[in-house]
């Protein structure tokens, strides 16, 4: 058991997980899964490699509160409006980082011609050092004079170090006037001295922002969070069975996962859903009353079935507080 | 009718007559189990809660043991209670078949069990 809960960011009432530690924590410990859902910038479409965040089932938020192993932060109040230092220190790191990006940049690049060519000389060693320094004076006076708000997304400046008078939007590819050829555009314009591309990452937590204060929007309770307006989660007798069930097969020891592919509400797994096949597909009753139809019975039955899973009804009563289990499986005969 | 002089009127007449809503699927699921399947030694069984009788028998695949069936129709509606009803009568066997019977007199048997069961491997 970790000592630390975990902090479960709540935004329109989804439930994310933004550190790879604690996703790691809630599977290995808790034996809560959820599901990454976040895709790489340059490849959005592809959903082979997901990563942070994690998107947990509102029944897993209910459940890990209510075991007071995680916390719900509402993270879009938690961000506040930066102050104007605030933006300045903030911006000036930022510049400073890609300074020194350029400037790596730069030696790296030195240090391949050089070695191509195989051999230097102190007096040129010198030189390149001189000549370094300068463009990286150029490359800071350059960003010192460029407006804040001109470089809030990815930038592609090629000719920041070539000429520093460029405004940045002319730095941009030009479209030529007539239709050159693309080769004859390269001959004409001489490449910049430097590839000077450089990235901006994008920090999955805002834990390092100074106008970022979680800490007066995380909420213990579900009460707590239920009176903030910021997780309402369960609202209805069905929410509620719902988390019942899914408390009860959690203490059991399994890991539950998204049963739509089954036509259930979870797939039941005995371990962790990279070693095991789910065993069964489970259903929630709202009531020990609740209308169930013979044709949900031999629907659920024959693809449990045909997929060698067992469906479970899963009947939540609340006079008894108790969860009872029926399985169900084609007979084999008739 | 017809049905009273089917030759399984007589033994499941006084069951029809106490529970007419059920009458259909108990006819139909009790001359299944006993022409179709094959079952021997069909006893009935009174399963008021559920609003109408239940037969337990042997299967020829599996004599030793007694297996208990529940009838229902395709139409109605059950709920939780109602098969753990169904259960309870039995006197909590370890699985209890429901025959889902319909119109067309098709016939789908499926095996409840209580709590958490494994899929055969």
């Amino acid at each position: 058991m970790t000592t630390t809960r975990i902090p479960i960011y709540v935004s329109n009432e989804r439930a994310f997980v933004w550190d790879v530690d604690h996703v790691a924590t809630l599977r290995s410990e808790h034996h809560v899964c959820g599901v990454l859902s976040g895709t790489l910038p340059h490849l959005s479409q592809q959903n082979v490699f997901l990563g942070l965040p994690l998107v947990l089932m509102p029944e897993e938020l209910v459940l890990l509160v209510e075991k007071q192993l995680a916390t719900i932060v509402h993270d879009p109040a938690a961000h506040h409006n930066p102050t104007p230092p605030q933006l300045e220190t903030w911006d000036a790191s930022r510049r400073r980082g890609i300074a020194h990006q350029l400037a790596r940049q730069e030696r790296e690049a030195g240090r391949h011609k050089g070695e191509e060519k195989g051999a230097q000389d102190a007096v040129a060693i010198q030189k390149r050092a001189l000549r370094e320094a300068r463009r990286l004076k150029l490359a800071e006076a350059e960003e010192a004079k460029r407006p804040m708000n001109t470089t809030t997304g990815p930038v592609e400046d090629h000719d920041v170090l070539a000429s520093a008078s460029t405004p940045v939007l002319t730095s941009l590819p030009q479209p030529l006037p007539h239709s050159n050829a693309p080769s004859e555009r390269a001959s004409s314009s001489p490449a910049p001295v430097t590839n000077a591309v450089y990235t901006i990452s994008v920090p999955t937590t805002s834990d390092e922002f100074t106008w970022y204060d979680p800490a007066l929007h995380t909420y213990e309770t579900l009460d707590a969070a239920r009176k903030a307006n910021v997780w309402h989660y369960p609202v209805t007798e069905e929410d509620r069975a719902r988390c019942e069930v899914f408390r009860d097969l959690w203490e059991k020891g399994y890991y539950m996962g998204g049963g739509s592919k089954f036509g259930g509400d979870w797939l039941v797994y005995p371990g962790d859903p990279l070693r095991y096949h789910s065993h069964l597909v489970a259903t929630v009753q709202t009531s020990p009353s609740a209308p169930l139809r013979p044709m949900e019975i031999v629907a659920h039955g024959r693809l449990g079935t045909a997929t060698k899973k067992v469906h479970l009804l899963c009947g939540w009563d609340s006079a008894s507080q108790e969860v009872t289990y029926i399985s169900v499986e084609w007979a084999g005969f008739g | 009718m017809e049905t009273k002089t089917h030759p399984t009127y007589a033994t499941l007449s006084i069951s029809i007559k106490r529970y007419p809503r059920a009458a259909s699927a108990i006819f139909q699921t009790y001359n299944d189990l006993l022409l179709a399947q094959q079952w021997s030694e069909i006893e009935i069984v009174d399963l008021p809660t559920c609003g109408r009788c239940g037969f337990r028998g042997r299967r020829p695949e599996n004599p030793n043991t007694r297996t208990c069936v529940v009838p229902c129709s395709l139409a109605e509606t059950i709920s939780m209670t109602w098969l753990k009803s169904a259960f309870g009568e039995f006197e909590q066997p370890e699985e209890v078949f429901l025959a889902i019977n319909a119109e067309d007199s098709s016939i789908v048997y499926y095996k409840l069990s209580t709590g958490i069961t494994k899929p055969p491997v």
